[in-house]
């Protein structure tokens, strides 16, 4: 029949149409993500090593974090003598009027990218054995590595925990320490605060071995006296002055750096130098246009129609009572830009500049304050530190170091650079009408973290 | 669709016919209303078995002996019964009966709403044409019970919220899948700055024919794991055999904001400003004439941004709002030509619109065309083609919270003027003080940046259909959905102060979208007196693939030069691409016996990339049944239930919306550093990852009354969700803020009704069509996970309440004694109880669950009216018992000056002196004295809307003839005319677009109001 053997054919095509869909599909659902790799194929060699540690410097990029957050914030909290803070951002404001709560936007914020970038040290130190070229480039990875974890656990206990000095710290809680990469989640990611000794311990521990490990010089990298420089301050914070003296003076003089003729060259690093790092600077982030946020141009910044190039929300407007501490012809104090009716600093005015993490003449204050204190002189007299410094900043040299004068040059010459707050706490000086040791003028822990990990303990007053 | 089961019968008669006894010959041909031939129109003789179909003219031959009753039954028409004789013309009646109305299913199949056994509202394409929405999602507002829209702000092209029977998922999407002629459409938005933007605005509402949205599990379960949020069937207009007709559509109008808020002229702003200074000086203890003291502050605040103007003439005001809002001009042109043979018939349209914002510089304009064909090949197979081009421009507006959204001009000092008296230029324009402005000034941006978005969409879709056997088909569609944007921006110099740009900045992206799939299935049908089978078995593959690039420039010669071409500095750039594919099998058949009792049953295998290695296949089957009671003897005779039938439905629907490679753990390259590149752990591994569950039951009553005159449904339903898709936190000590789990368990419950009545049905004829929805959700497990989102992280979800509710402090009002704001503790006392008193101690207040976002009820109620020419209809909407989140810009604007931002009106009924009772705190400048989160900022948004409300005139038609016209219709239709609420700000029809997630609903942040659009049109068909 002939309608019966159309309809054969038509079977036929039917079902070798959907067979041969159906075959052709099933191998189809096997596809793969093209913009991310596995992450079991992520850290097999050399290379894969050396690119999680450069995105190891891509998290300590991060605004919340050395993108200039943390110096923001260790300037704003309390800072109501020397700053105007006229931002809307909430968490700033609120941390300006040390009335912060729980839920603060930046101490969820810095919390979270210092964690992230510290997973992803955490990633390299575990995969060093892939590292095989030289002896040099792995340790100089291992070094990098455990800098950027070292420092990033100091930043967060000066922030999140009781300075040192106020009770005691080996009880006091301080951060989670995560010394491991995180792999599959279990209960043991669920960590209790450290205390705040065993995180100093550990920073200690990691940036002394950095320092044996890194190279001199490393381009725009992470370098032996920028660990150096970063254990100084551990050391001054934990009033170890001998050790903090000692590390100043290996920074000093094994770096072979040397003091900028004037403050001016430390600062528009962009807009006048096209990005190059200042010789001043130990351990700086970059920003280029494709990459980063000077977040400390954000907030302190403006634009400026004088200077092409200068950006910023003008939130951090600078008060009459500063510019009193200036001795008259401090080149230090006419840093500073008048636009609108209001102050400006200009170290922060450029957008692209570099953020700095430490500087140079940081060292020779650090330096000259141990000697002081200790009545040593090591590397050289306090005298000749303190007017170093003087002199770069125009003014004539002293005839005798008292520690005031060495710790008001540190606060003039390293005013807005994010040394304000733990400065005063660790020389246990009032913050505006704030005891050194308020439980407002350290930041919460952050709601979210508090909410999903039951172990952890809030700071007083949250 | 409905040509497929008229094929089946027609097939099935034929297979029944031969044994039937016979008599004298009928001829006979079934026709229209307007004379076109109705084809496959089931002839019975009355008493005898079997029957026949009318063919492609409507002709058909029966034997039957003299005198005998001939029944001519056709889908969507009156049955008719007239006397057998020799040559018989009948006319049938279009039936306008909801209960008669054809239901599409999905897959080729399709069912007489009387014999639906799942839930699926159908939404004719009629209801919803020539309205000014732009966007099929925003039209089913309020026209589906059950179908919760929110349009989210008056922005054009922009995302709406669309929520069948609730939100059935946390993290994963919550939007319905949308099916068009058979293929699943890219429907989630592409854009890269800026809110959401809404992909279905490239199809042009006015080809549709039918909406049909499967609700319960039975309906949906035949798209298996993407069913669980409802599926939106979209059919399109097919030609039809007859005279080839012409219709035009021509309107035009106008739109303005539907609201503006009462904000501070120069006076008040300056009595509170300096009211709040001079507490903040006292707190301080700061003479007010120190140069550095809050007064002085102020005063030179508003002196520096009003030019000095404010020295002068301290009652010089302007309201900001002024600068954001404009009329829009609407136009839109119609052509539609449909017709055909008995081979080969074609729809086509045509469609341009241009559409201006409420918002200044928003602007939307839309080209399309589609052309649908179907062709009879032979007598066994028939082929078609569906082709849809679109283009879309769109000049967007910047996100609810960027500096730039005009209505964050609002928030500017009523004393700064809108142009710099130096320059004419806008407030803030260099070379004039580029710092003027409390903000930037959004104007600046509507002058001197543009940001544009260009859509070319293809929906393509070609279908084979072969009769394999009487009442068996097998049929092959191959879909295609293109979708390709461009995106730019470009930021001249003058808008510095928002770009950071000095020398302008451009940015142009692309998004690349090709959807392929293909459906093949069998559809058996087998019809007999008693017993009625339907039977579909077929197979899916759908495959996704998205790639996106973009670059940015900055360093411009001049702003002549807007290109990035032109760009000195490559300032960023960037391409990735995403995959995803779907394998599926599925069945359904349906079963019903004598007209009484019907059953059925579907599933559907779902295979996808998505799911983990472990769980890569789902299995998703539903079951349903029916009962026509009043076809049993006990009803059939009674005269006032016309019909009456209970339906119970149960099945499984998954969603699998939850992202490309969910369940990878990844590492990804874009962690470069200083020009070197780098890598970064971005994902943790779960190779468990599978699609959501929902379970849902479905009971019903269908019902009708006085000859099916009243008409209505009654829906309960149960939706239990588990193993949701979710986000789950962890503690960010690992690196990382969440990860992708199957952890917790939600539900929806409600009830649905739906009313449709035919109030007068003489010369003066009166239909009303109300739906109602009540539905109550619920997060019954989430495993102690707290899940935040929205302004200021206030929505959350939390184990026993709805998602996305409110936790904030209680607001308790304002101290008369000191003007202090103060909150209920709501701590908890050692004997259990709630600790409620007040406190002035912010961190002294324990949140609460304070609001919730989700409406409790949703409603719609039409009115058409039609008498001699005219015809009228009056459609209102409502949304009921939910809250709003007005803190994005209350913190700022209603906040007691917390900030210098300009302030709401009602900021002018502060607490000034001991004793005031009033509700809003003392002005306390740069004190935070109530802005804090509390639930002073969440607000009643409910709100019932007169959406949309025409008028027409249809002239005779015989006056028209010496014309040529067959039919010319005039009218006038508005949109939002009225709305009655008592929401503070610009619309309680609000969801903040930069904020918006399936948690954080409800969110106003300076979100511009709907249109109220006013359009005269005219139709005519040739």
């Amino acid at each position: 029949m002939k309608i019966y053997n159309k309809t054969i054919n038509k079977y036929l095509i039917a079902i070798l149409f959907t067979s041969v869909l159906a075959t052709a599909c099933e191998k189809r659902l096997d596809v793969f993500p093209t913009s991310s790799i596995s992450d079991s194929k992520a850290l097999l060699s050399e290379g894969d090593v050396l690119v999680t540690l450069i995105g190891t410097y891509d998290g300590a990029q991060a605004a919340t974090v050395y993108g200039g957050d943390i110096m923001v914030l260790n300037e704003l909290i309390g800072n109501g003598e020397n700053i105007n803070f006229t931002g809307t951002f909430a968490g700033l404001a609120d941390a300006y009027k040390a009335q912060m709560t729980a839920n603060n936007g930046n101490a969820s914020g810095t919390w979270a990218s210092a964690y992230t970038t510290i997973n992803r040290a955490n990633n390299v130190l575990s995969a060093l054995d892939k590292v095989t070229s030289s002896a040099t480039k792995k340790s100089s990875v291992e070094g990098e590595a455990l800098f950027l974890r070292g420092s990033l656990y100091f930043e967060l206990v000066k922030l999140f925990a009781k300075p040192v000095g106020d009770g005691d710290y080996a009880a006091n809680p301080g951060v989670p320490l995560v010394l491991t990469p995180t792999g599959n989640v279990s209960e043991a990611d669920y960590k209790a605060r450290a205390t705040v000794k065993a995180v100093y311990d550990q920073v200690i521990a990691d940036l002394t071995r950095a320092e044996s490990l890194l190279p001199s010089s490393n381009g725009i990298y992470a370098t032996k006296w920028s660990a150096a420089a970063q254990l100084s301050r551990v050391h001054l914070m934990l009033k170890n002055y001998a050790e903090a003296g000692a590390a100043a003076n290996r920074v000093i003089t094994g770096s072979g750096k040397s003091l900028a003729s004037d403050i001016d060259k430390n600062w528009f690093t962009y807009i006048y130098n096209g990005g190059t790092t200042p010789g001043e600077y130990l351990f700086s982030i970059k920003v280029t246009a494709q990459d980063g946020t000077n977040a400390l141009s954000t907030y302190f910044g403006r634009t400026i129609s004088g200077i092409s190039g200068s950006a910023g929300r003008s939130d951090c407007k600078i008060k009459a009572a500063h510019f009193t501490q200036y001795e008259t012809g401090d080149k230090r104090k006419d840093f500073f830009v008048l636009s609108g009716g209001n102050y400006y600093t200009k170290k922060h005015l450029d957008r692209l500049g570099d953020v700095p993490v430490v500087r140079l003449s940081e060292m020779y204050l650090t330096r000259a304050e141990a000697n002081v204190r200790n009545n040593t002189s090591v590397g050289a007299t306090p005298l000749a530190d303190v007017n170093a410094i003087r002199t770069r900043a125009g003014l004539p040299a002293l005839t005798t170091a008292t520690l005031a004068a060495v710790l008001k040059e540190r606060k003039l010459e390293l005013a807005f650079e994010g040394q304000g707050l733990p400065d005063a706490k660790r020389l246990q000086n009032n913050v505006g009408l704030l005891s050194w040791n308020a439980p407002n003028l350290i930041m919460p822990i952050p709601q979210r973290e508090m909410d999903v990990n039951k172990k952890l303990v809030q700071n007083a007053g949250y | 669709m409905r040509k497929k089961l008229l094929w089946s019968l027609l097939a099935s008669c034929l297979f029944f016919g031969t044994a039937m006894a016979q008599n004298s010959t009928v001829n006979g041909r079934v026709t229209d209303e307007k004379g076109d031939p109705i084809v496959g129109a089931t002839i019975q003789v009355k008493g005898a078995k079997g029957g026949t179909t009318s063919n492609n003219d409507g002709v058909f031959t029966i034997k039957a002996a003299n005198g005998a009753s001939i029944t001519i039954q056709a889908l969507g028409f009156e049955t008719k019964t007239v006397a057998a004789a020799a040559n018989l013309n009948v006319k049938l009646v279009t039936d306008v009966k909801a209960l008669s109305e054809v239901v599409v299913t999905g897959f080729g199949g399709s069912l007489i709403k009387k014999e639906l056994t799942g839930n699926i509202a159908r939404v004719k394409g009629k209801d919803i044409e020539y309205m000014p929405t732009p966007s099929v999602d925003a039209a089913l507002q309020g026209k589906a019970a059950g179908v919760f829209v929110n349009s989210q702000s008056g922005k054009l092209g922009q995302a709406v919220t669309v929520r069948i029977r609730g939100n059935s998922s946390i993290s994963a999407s919550s939007q319905p899948l949308y099916v068009l002629d058979g293929i699943p459409i890219t429907s989630q938005d592409q854009s890269t700055y800026g809110g959401d933007m809404n992909p279905l605005t490239d199809l042009n509402p006015n080809d549709i024919e039918s909406i049909e949205v499967l609700k319960d599990a039975s309906a949906g379960a035949i798209y298996g794991s993407r069913a669980a949020n409802g599926v939106v069937l979209i059919t399109t207009k097919r030609g039809r055999a007859g005279k080839t007709q012409i219709t035009l559509n021509l309107q035009s109008g106008q739109s303005e904001a539907t609201k503006r808020v009462r904000m501070l002229n120069s006076t008040e702003y300056n009595e509170l400003a300096m009211e709040a200074a001079k507490y903040s000086d006292d707190a301080e203890s700061i003479p007010y004439d120190d140069p550095y003291s809050y007064t002085q502050y102020m005063k030179d605040i508003m002196s520096y941004h009003s030019y000095g103007q404010w020295d002068k003439d301290k009652a010089k005001s302007y309201d900001w709002q002024d600068q954001a809002f404009q009329t829009g001009q609407y136009r839109q042109a119609d052509l539609q030509i449909k017709g055909g043979n008995d081979k080969t018939k074609f729809f086509s349209s045509f469609q341009h619109l241009d559409q201006g914002g409420t918002i200044r510089s928003n602007e939307l304009s839309r080209t399309t065309g589609r052309l649908n064909v179907d062709q009879k090949a032979n007598d066994w197979l028939d082929l078609g083609v569906s082709l849809s081009l679109s283009r879309i421009y769109n000049r967007r507006l910047p996100g609810d919270n960027a500096f730039s959204n005009p209505l964050q001009s609002a928030a500017l000092l009523p004393m700064s003027p809108f142009l710099d008296p130096t320059t004419g230029l806008p407030n803030g324009t260099p070379p004039g003080d580029v710092n003027v402005g409390l903000y930037f000034n959004p104007r600046i941006q509507i002058d001197y940046a543009k940001y544009t978005q260009d859509v070319y969409r293809t929906f393509g879709n070609t279908y084979f259909k072969a009769k394999l056997l009487p009442g068996l088909t097998f049929q092959t569609e191959f879909g295609l959905d293109f979708l390709s944007q461009n995106e730019e921006r470009y930021y001249q110099t003058q808008a510095v102060r928002n770009t950071s740009s000095p020398r302008g900045e451009g940015v142009n992206t692309g998004a690349f979208i090709t959807n392929y799939n293909t459906n093949s299935y069998f559809n058996y049908n087998k019809l007999t007196a008693k017993h009625n089978f339907a039977a579909t078995l077929g197979m899916q593959y759908q495959q996704s693939q998205a790639k996106y690039n973009s670059v940015t420039g900055t360093d411009f010669p001049s702003d002549s030069y807007q290109k990035i071409a032109s760009a000195a500095t490559k300032a960023g750039g960037s391409s990735s691409q995403s995959d995803f594919r779907f394998l599926s099998y599925f069945l359904r058949s349906n079963y019903t016996y004598d007209e009484k009792y019907i059953i059925s049953a579907s599933g559907r295998m779902d295979a996808s990339s998505r799911f983990g290695k472990n769980s890569r296949t789902g299995f998703f089957p539903a079951v349903s049944a029916g009962w026509i009671l009043s076809n049993e003897k006990f009803l059939s005779t009674n005269k006032y239930l016309s019909f009456l039938k209970l339906r119970a439905s149960y099945g499984i629907v998954g969603n699998s919306e939850i992202g490309n490679f969910p369940q990878m753990g990844l590492f990804t390259g874009d962690a470069g550093y200083a020009g070197n590149a780098g890598q970064r752990p971005s994902q943790l591994r779960n190779d468990d990852l599978r699609w959501e569950t929902t379970n849902q039951v479905d009971v019903g009553i269908d019902f009708g009354l006085f000859n099916n005159r009243i008409s209505g449904e009654i829906d309960y339903y149960v939706k239990s969700t588990d193993g949701l898709l979710l986000n789950v936190n962890i503690p960010a000590t690992t690196g990382f803020s969440s990860m992708v789990k199957n952890i917790g368990k939600l539900e929806n419950k409600g009830y649905e009704f739906v009313l449709n009545t035919q109030n007068l049905v003489g010369a003066f004829k009166w239909t009303t069509n109300f739906n109602v929805a009540l539905n109550q959700g619920k997060v019954t497990d989430i495993q102690g996970q707290v899940i935040e989102g929205g302004v200021g992280s206030m929505n959350r979800v939390q184990e026993g309440y709805a998602i996305g509710v409110y936790y904030t402090a209680e607001w308790a009002g304002v101290d008369p004694a000191n003007g202090n704001a103060l909150w209920y503790k709501n701590t908890k006392n050692a004997d259990g109880t709630i600790d409620r008193t007040t406190t002035s101690v912010f961190s002294q207040a324990t949140r609460v669950v304070t609001g919730n976002p989700n409406p409790d009820v949703i409603l719609g109620l039409t009115n058409s009216f039609s008498y001699k020419g005219f015809d009228m209809s009056i459609f209102f909407n409502g949304v009921l018992g939910n809250e709003n989140n007005i803190y994005g810009m209350g913190r700022y604007s209603s906040a007691s000056m917390r900030y210098e931002d300009n302030q709401t009106y009602d900021q002018m009924a502060r607490w000034q002196k001991p004793g005031d009772i009033t509700n809003i705190p003392q002005a306390r400048l740069f004190y935070n004295n109530g802005a804090q989160i509390s639930s002073r900022y969440i607000v009643d948004g409910s709100y019932i809307r007169l959406r949309t409300a025409s008028i027409g005139y249809t002239f005779d038609a015989k006056k028209l003839s010496k014309f040529k016209l067959e039919k010319l219709r005039v009218y006038v239709s508005g949109q939002n005319l009225l709305t009655f609420t008592k929401y503070p700000y610009w619309d309680p029809e609000v969801n903040a677009d930069d904020f918006d997630s399936n948690i954080a609903k409800g969110n106003d942040f300076y979100t511009p109001p709907q249109p109220r659009t006013i359009l005269f049109g005219v139709n005519i068909n040739f």
